[in-house]
């Protein structure tokens, strides 16, 4: 067995590999290009997106419910799997707790970006309609994102005072910070308490609010009467496809960091295995949703139905439907089923499928509906019957993404991915179990 | 060399005299060609309320009939071959006015008892003066609301008023109120007899509010007597009843009228959430003082 001292070793944040600050700096040179696109907008207008009044919602509001879905692997995979107990997670759920908080707060800050006047965001507060899914979604995202950092912070307190007698000697400024953010922990039977009691009331609590994060996004839509979206069937339809970004996005970012910090021994080939069972089960569950989704309005072919259906079954979106369901769905359940298909590289690779189908699938839910209206579009420019985003609203969503990825980065970077003290806690357990059965 | 300098002088005053001469006869065949406006004026009275005329200004501009808009128009009363003005009214948009003859007692007919009316353009820089006679008898529709066997009935009576003589074999129409165009009610029109009169049963079941409803009968677009109307408010219709929510709390009010039941979940969510927020706060401050 390992002693504590080489369980530190191992799963303390280490310095950036060479490797690591090419990645960062990419990071940021597409963060400054987005953030100068963005300064334009600002000054611009939105004139400088490809956003008309029919295609309202684009490539921002894409990203919005992208991140929204993604931020659902801290309620999905850290709560499910904590109230559960099932013991596996422990080196998996840092790393979903560091993705949920990236990206709901990369969600907030992408809805503002959408507004051309982002000052007037106050008015959702101060003019707060409470018929409307709008001011649902103003609520639950903040809500979101205090939920998520107690998820993450409350676990983290004995790692941060682990971390701070560890440097003590070799980074003094470091240790000072892992000091005052473990908030004197020492692992005291009442401190333990509190924190326990803390972890499971955040567990517990995290799982409807995530519920409800996605049902309220789904509901922006489906409270609309619009084709393709105005449905009884959107609420668990996002719930499910955040599944699928949720645990696509988890298994690429495990994939990465155990790469790039050597954790082999901590993230398994099992993990790997039990989180692509996982990730085959959500796929199964989302194309059965979708199923309902376009077969029923196709059974129905009403005639706005029937012509929305045809954009996505082989007109002008086609390529890109089929991609997101055969590629990001069909395919990953194939792979999935084989043994070999819930290694390490597989998985990363079909993860990196399921998280790029998943974001333009998001894509094709809301603009081919922008264009579908049910009063014809005329008396407008012909550039107005279609949608396909401008320079700056690559540039800016790239950006976002970039961002996304620092705050996972600069986390991952300092904090540890895995638990320290209760990977310790559980190994030693183990080991009484397994000396009381001998 | 001050040849040439005067030959280009007179050159020029020369071109300067034609483009002048040019540009005013152009200005001048432009005077001439003004347009002809047409004007139509029909007379309408409402028995009891008001008297007025529905004026419509149109032109035939290429080979289209447009309307003409914001052109001011005289309205006066010929009399032994004089004419007395008794006001003016302008076209909107779109070539209609509606000119109200405040004191139609005050008017006097000729010896036939017709009314002379005559609505007058005076021209302007695109149109050439125009007038439009308008003749009529006056006439007076008496209404009367009837119950027999359970049925009601309207009844009404058309007299040229002058003569104080029931019009015979006259076509009125029936109908009731409405907000973009009447109802009619049976008939397209029903004849009156000898004594100028009509009864037309009025079917149950109509609504109105507070179940009145305002029934007209009609003298439509008469050569003789113009157009000729009579409101009866008959409370025999079936009420109404308001199903407005504007005052109501609904999901579709504004945001000063949420239902009170969302206002409670909503503020429960936050209130419950946000407690366990602060609860789990003070849990980060024990750890951090114990």
């Amino acid at each position: 067995m390992k002693s504590r001292e080489q369980f530190i070793q191992d799963l303390a944040p280490k310095k950036f590999t060479k490797l690591e600050k090419i990645w960062l700096g990419l990071l940021i040179v597409v963060m400054v290009a987005g953030m100068i696109a963005y300064i334009d907008q600002l000054v611009s207008g939105l004139e400088v997106t490809n956003l008309n009044d029919y295609s309202l919602w684009g490539f921002y509001i894409s990203n919005f419910v992208f991140f929204v879905a993604t931020s659902f692997i801290g309620s999905a995979a850290v709560a499910i799997l904590r109230l559960t107990r099932n013991n596996w997670r422990t080196p998996l759920v840092r790393i979903a707790e560091i993705i949920a908080l990236a990206a709901i707060i990369m969600a907030g800050i992408t809805i503002i970006i959408d507004l051309g006047r982002p000052e007037r965001a106050l008015n959702t507060i101060i003019y707060a309609r409470f018929q409307s899914p709008i001011t649902w979604d103003v609520i639950i995202i903040p809500t979101y994102i205090v939920a998520s950092f107690f998820l993450l912070y409350f676990p983290l307190l004995p790692d941060l005072a682990i971390l701070k007698e560890y440097y003590a000697k070799s980074h003094p400024r470091l240790s000072k910070w892992y000091g005052k953010l473990s908030l004197n922990w020492t692992g005291s039977a009442a401190q333990k308490a509190v924190q326990n009691r803390s972890v499971q009331i955040i567990a517990v609590l995290i799982l409807p609010l995530g519920l409800i994060l996605q049902t309220i996004d789904a509901w922006l839509f489906s409270s609309t009467y619009r084709i393709g979206w105005n449905s009884t069937n959107f609420g668990p339809y996002f719930i499910s496809g955040a599944f699928v970004t949720g645990i696509g996005t988890l298994i690429v970012a495990i994939f990465m960091v155990r790469y790039a910090k050597g954790l082999q021994e901590y993230i398994t080939e099992s993990h790997f295995d039990k989180m692509g069972k996982l990730l085959a089960l959500a796929c199964l569950i989302y194309l059965y949703f979708n199923a309902n989704e376009y077969l029923m309005p196709a059974y129905m072919s009403t005639v706005n139905e029937a012509i929305h259906l045809e954009t996505l079954f082989s007109g002008h979106y086609s390529d890109l439907f089929w991609f997101v369901t055969i590629g990001g769905l069909v395919v990953p359940i194939i792979l999935l089923m084989f043994k070999k298909g819930r290694k390490p590289l597989p998985m990363f690779l079909i993860g990196l499928l399921v998280v790029i189908a998943a974001y333009w699938k998001r894509y094709i839910i809301i603009t081919p509906t922008l264009l579908h209206p049910y009063l014809p579009i005329q008396g407008v420019p012909e550039s107005w019957r279609d949608y396909f985003p401008s320079l700056h609203e690559w540039l800016i969503s790239g950006s976002n993404l970039a961002t996304a990825l620092i705050i996972f980065t600069l986390l991952v970077r300092y904090l540890p991915v895995v638990a320290i003290q209760r990977t310790m806690d559980e190994t030693e357990e183990e080991m009484k179990n397994s000396k009381k059965a001998s | 060399m001050k040849n040439l300098l005067q030959n280009r002088i007179s050159t020029f005053a020369l071109m300067i005299s034609v483009f002048f001469a040019l540009f005013a006869s152009t200005e001048s065949i432009a005077q001439q060609k003004k347009e002809r406006v047409r004007l139509n004026a029909d007379y309408v009275k409402v028995t009891g309320k008001e008297h007025y005329l529905d004026i419509k200004a149109s032109a035939r501009i290429d080979r289209q009939t447009v309307p003409v808009g914001n052109i001011d128009l005289t309205v006066a009363l010929v009399l032994d071959d004089e004419e007395s003005e008794i006001g003016k009214t302008k076209t909107d948009a779109g070539g209609t006015a509606r000119f109200v003859i405040d004191n139609f007692s005050a008017l006097k007919p000729d010896s036939t008892n017709v009314y002379n009316l005559i609505v007058i353009f005076d021209g302007n820089d695109i149109f050439k003066k125009a007038s439009r006679d308008v003749t009529f008898r006056d006439a007076t529709i008496t209404t009367e609301l009837i119950e027999r066997d359970s049925l009601n009935f309207i009844s009404a009576r058309i007299t040229d008023t002058a003569l104080d003589s029931a019009l015979a074999e006259t076509d009125l129409n029936v109908q009731v109120e409405r907000l973009f165009r009447p109802w009619k009610i049976g008939e397209d029109y029903y004849t009156t007899d000898e004594e100028g009169h009509i009864e037309v049963q009025i079917p149950e079941g109509i609504p109105g509010v507070d179940g009145v409803l305002n029934l007209e009968v009609v003298l439509k677009e008469s050569d003789e007597y113009g157009t000729v109307k009579t409101v009866l408010a008959a409370p025999v219709g079936d009420v109404i009843v308001d199903e407005s929510t504007f005052d109501q709390r609904t999901m579709w009010s504004p945001r000063g009228k949420t239902p009170i039941s969302l206002l409670w979940i909503t503020f429960s969510f936050i209130i419950v959430v946000w407690g366990i927020f602060l609860y789990l706060f003070r849990n980060l401050f024990i750890i951090f003082k114990s």
